[in-house]
């Protein structure tokens, strides 16, 4: 059951997690534990990607733990976790302390707004490549609109568009072949 | 006290709204923190944002900066355990089964129409954030030039936030 010691997969994961800086989160993943080091293969990390994707929760965490699981069982995906979740953790803490304290300050205000404005435009890309890799036929592009016009410009409770949208998702996609997620490449952040 | 218990409960179940992508929960998140509890600004929110993207890490991790904004490390440590920790026992435990269940049709239909709703709660997100952070020519223009640059994916992502940073720094001095 065990593939990998945990201190072995705490380090890797560890180090997934501090060089994810900013974006390509899951292709790291996949790098690191496919391509560079073959502890599981390229099936495998599909599985475990489309199972992280599909299960609610921040997705990069639930891979962390899925992969961590398969790697060293249960222990494996309490260190998968704890390595990947605490050391951006403490690093965000540190800055949020400096940020409510204004150490900040005018100086760094217009910095912020600029690196803002550039969030958007990354995680903008990040959007359409995966609707690029992964959105299928005009049923599911009709779904995905309503869903992003309800929580977006509506600003309708996400619940309530996550359920109507999910009943009309299955009726409507019923009959439509298994949408293809095998492109872990497509999620770059 | 109630206020840290409502924190904690807030993103509870908000991590479970995390379908598809931490973006997707992007909207209710700003809903909540700052139009209904009112812990910060929408300012502020997309600047904790932005923060969690220049940090290693999930980018859910926003949920510290907001529980920090709002009741200090109380609110930071139990508004970061409410967001990683109760969706992590639950993967756990589809994982173990799911080698098994993955090939059922119900799997399979389920996989596929969450999928669109998933994307369409990240677009949702890029709309949240872009409606604070994106609000005259300057911040049009640091947008769309980082979403060129992004594109050509030769840059890391990091190094052209930084880099908008420098020119929103040199514009505003």
């Amino acid at each position: 059951m065990r593939r990998v010691s945990l201190p072995r997969l705490a380090a890797v994961f560890t180090w997934i997690g501090l060089s994810s800086l900013g974006g390509g989160r899951s292709a790291y993943f996949h790098e690191a534990l496919v391509r560079r080091r073959g502890w599981i293969d390229h099936d495998e990390f599909v599985q475990d990607f489309t199972l992280s994707q599909v299960l609610p929760g921040p997705n990069f965490s639930n891979l962390a733990v899925v992969l961590g699981y398969r790697l060293a069982g249960l222990a494996g995906a309490v260190w998968g976790l704890l390595a990947i979740v605490l050391p951006g953790a403490l690093i965000l803490l540190a800055l949020s302390v400096l940020y409510v304290r204004g150490v900040f300050g005018a100086t760094a205000t217009g910095s912020m707004r600029g690196m803002s404005a550039a969030v958007v435009g990354l995680v903008l890309v990040t959007t359409l490549r995966i609707m690029r890799g992964s959105l299928r036929g005009g049923r599911a592009a009709l779904v995905a609109a309503l869903t992003f016009a309800g929580v977006g410009p509506l600003r309708l409770p996400t619940i309530g568009v996550v359920l109507v949208m999910t009943a009309a998702s299955f009726w409507l996609l019923r009959a439509e072949p298994t949408p293809s997620l095998d492109r872990p490449e497509a999620e770059r952040a | 006290m109630a206020d840290v218990a409502l924190l904690t409960w807030t993103f509870l179940w908000l991590s479970f709204l995390c379908v598809g992508g931490g973006l997707g929960v992007i909207p209710e998140m700003e809903r909540q923190s700052v139009a209904i509890h009112h812990w910060l600004t929408a300012r502020e929110f997309v600047d904790g944002y932005t923060l969690s993207q220049l940090t290693p890490g999930p980018s859910m991790l926003v949920a510290v900066f907001v529980g920090y904004r709002a009741h200090g490390l109380p609110g930071s440590l139990l508004a970061g355990l409410a967001m990683f920790l109760p969706t992590s026992i639950l993967a756990v435990v589809i994982s173990h089964h799911w080698r098994r269940w993955r090939t059922r049709p119900w799997a399979a239909a389920t996989e596929r129409a969450l999928l669109p709703v998933g994307i369409g709660l990240m677009a949702g997100g890029v709309y949240t954030l872009a409606r604070t952070a994106v609000h005259d020519g300057v911040t049009v223009a640091l947008a769309l030039a980082t979403a060129l640059v992004m594109a050509g994916d030769r840059v890391p992502p990091v190094l052209a936030v930084l880099a908008a940073g420098g020119v929103g720094w040199f514009l505003s001095g």
